[in-house]
């Protein structure tokens, strides 16, 4: 069984967040629900300040917090390492959300066909459509994973935890990820961590590699590469406008 | 004993009751409008966000669930620790008791994003990794329990209760007290204690602190339900000794919660050690209104307990209420300080106001049970009448 791992060249990465729309087309989320977010960070002063980017996907930590915490095991950990969430069973506690320290839970305070950035009652819309709601992608609304439960990105509920699958539905017919396979600049890449000769194992042979907030031994499966890990010297210089 | 039973007599009028009764109601309704309206629309009414998951609901449920731990002591002291002066206090104890773990539960039921797959927890849903598991468990177990103590204490008040009943009774009381100090309420403040990203719940100082405040809370509430009762019925439902024996028992939780409070500070202040600081920073700096509650609260509890000569029935009462503040400001202050420090350094810290929906939601739950109380003491025989207790009272 692969064990399935992303792997972030910080060298190449300029931050241009097209991972971070690829996610949102593939996995139609919310409004204001990045599950790829990608940080735009500054340290020092001018003439001497230094731009970084980080972009921050779902860990998929071997040992989970949000695993371990949720109290109906909605949040699982899915063959192929894959930390995922069953729609049908979360509670909506949020107590996953609590536990994680990485930010990557996003809740659905509202209702789904509610929180879009387009009005899509807009009839001018629905010849594009086809009369298909955003948050109801009927391409994704099969069952996924060896325990054949409802994990990506369809039919998005109210009340609901959601978080970044990996794309395990693009995954299990052997695609990469959307945002890996949306990186204008080769930055992501994801693969079998178990595989000496696969992608992800030959980058992180090159290069010295860093995991984010490796101190808390949640051995997560995201690994960077170049850059280094952000420090209290850093400062968030952009985020993305969420909402009016 | 000084203690004068006198049956469900009442000082205040059937107008002051059903005006009382109305009040309730309609704060109630107030609350049950504003939840109709956070199902349908959403949880984005409340003030909550991704990055702030808990607030006022978590607030108010360990709250309650801490309350019902400690108000079933006070109703269980007659059977586990023989104090026979308590027993016109330990029906009442027991249905606060109760009343307050049905409050906890429609807490974590407002708060979630599905109440019909919420009840499946624990028997149908369940992880063995989650203390969530080990707490809902836990209020199917102690509401069971005190359904039972509740029932044949009412049968005990009627007069109706056999040998039987009362060695029932005297062994649940004898498994539900330490249930209520060790399972119930330290297994919430494991709830808290085990979240990996929350560096300042991560104590294991954590859930005896639960544990200590709740029977602080839950001695100061049956407190105030003394007080009350002796000036809405217009007889004093226990002895001032009594009472200021509970004052002594509420300032000896305070000092030691305090004391927990302050090596928690030492701690965090001279480690250097960011979460803490940063979670202190915002207590002291958003959260300095219901710091002040907090520490305000337990000063003053503490100084008019420890000064009130007289035994005042009415001054111990007030300090009981003030503690309570307190120990609510405390519970809000616990949830707020260990979300407010940001999980990546570079974050800025965040900030968190309950909605008006969530403050009338609240409102709502707490006006439910304090209705439910109301109707229940007016209507159920609460103390017992003259004749063999479970125990012979002590000289």
């Amino acid at each position: 069984m692969p064990k399935y791992g992303m792997v972030i060249d910080l060298d190449k990465c300029f931050g241009c967040r097209a991972c971070m729309v690829a996610c949102k087309v593939e996995n139609n989320t919310p409004e204001k629900h990045f599950w790829m977010y990608v940080f735009r960070l500054e340290q020092g002063e001018y003439p001497n300040a230094r731009v970084s980017f980080l972009p921050r996907p779902c860990m998929h930590c071997e040992n989970a917090p949000c695993v371990k915490v949720c109290p109906v095991k909605a949040r699982y950990h899915e063959e192929g390492g894959f930390v995922a969430t069953d729609w049908d069973r979360c509670i909506g506690c949020r107590y996953c959300a609590v536990a994680c320290p990485y930010g990557v839970n996003n809740f659905n305070w509202t209702k789904p066909e509610e929180s879009q950035y387009l009005n899509w009652d807009d009839p001018d819309l629905i010849p594009l459509t086809d009369g298909h709601l955003p948050y109801a992608n009927p391409d994704l609304e099969g069952r996924y994973g060896s325990k054949n439960r409802r994990v990506a990105g369809s039919n998005h509920q109210h009340g609901v935890m959601e978080k970044c699958t990996f794309c395990i539905h693009r995954v299990e017919k052997g695609l990469d990820p959307a945002c890996v396979a949306n990186c204008p600049a080769f930055a992501l890449h994801f693969g079998d961590l178990d595989d000496p000769e696969s992608n992800v194992s030959l980058q992180l042979e090159r290069k010295q590699s860093w995991r984010l907030l490796e101190d808390d031994d949640t051995d997560p499966k995201v690994h960077y590469v170049g850059g280094a890990p952000p420090n209290e010297e850093v400062r968030q210089i952009e985020t993305v406008k969420v909402s009016e | 004993m000084a203690t004068r039973t006198m049956g469900n007599r009442t000082a205040i009028s059937n107008y002051g009751f059903y005006a009382w009764i109305g009040f309730l109601a309609v704060i109630v309704v107030i609350g049950f409008i504003n939840f109709i309206r956070q199902t349908t629309d959403g949880h984005h009414l409340t003030g909550l966000s991704d990055a702030f998951p808990w607030g006022l609901y978590i607030t108010g449920f360990v709250f309650f669930v801490g309350a019902s731990a400690g108000a079933t002591i006070i109703g269980l002291m007659i059977h586990a620790f023989g104090r026979d002066d308590y027993a016109p206090l330990a029906t009442r104890a027991l249905l606060v008791g109760l009343l307050s773990l049905i409050a906890a539960v429609l807490f974590i039921a407002v708060d979630v994003g599905s109440i019909p797959r919420m009840v499946r927890l624990p028997l149908i849903w369940r992880n063995e990794t989650s203390m969530f598991t080990y707490t809902s468990s836990s209020y199917y177990v102690f509401g069971a329990m005190l359904a039972a103590e509740l029932y044949l204490a009412l049968k005990i008040t009627r007069g109706e209760a056999t040998d039987g009943d009362r060695t029932v009774a005297k062994w649940l009381a004898i498994i539900a007290t330490p249930f209520a100090i060790i399972v119930l309420h330290a297994t919430t403040g494991s709830l808290f204690a085990v979240a990996k990203a929350r560096d300042f719940w991560s104590s294991p100082l954590l859930p005896p602190h639960f544990a200590v405040v709740a029977l602080l809370s839950g001695t100061a509430i049956m407190m105030c339900v003394a007080w009350v009762t002796s000036i809405v019925n217009g007889v004093e439902l226990v002895s001032k000794r009594t009472v200021a024996h509970m004052g002594a028992v509420v300032a000896l939780f305070i000092t030691l919660a305090a004391f927990m409070d302050f090596f928690d500070f030492i701690v965090y202040k001279y480690s250097d050690e960011y979460a803490g600081n940063e979670a202190f920073h915002a207590l002291w700096s958003d959260g300095w209104i219901l710091s002040s509650l907090h520490v305000g609260g337990y000063v003053a509890a503490l100084t008019i307990i420890l000064f009130n000569r007289g035994r005042s029935v009415g001054l111990l009462g007030a300090a009981a209420a003030i503690s309570l503040v307190a120990a609510g400001a405390y519970r809000f202050n616990l949830t707020a300080a260990g979300q407010a420090p940001p999980l990546l350094p570079f974050l800025e810290r965040i900030h968190y106001s309950p909605s008006w929906v969530e403050i009338s939601v609240s409102a709502g739950i707490v006006a439910l049970i304090t209705l439910a109380y109301s109707v229940a003491t007016r209507v159920l025989p609460m103390e017992e009448p003259a004749g063999p207790r479970l125990s012979e009272p002590k000289m």
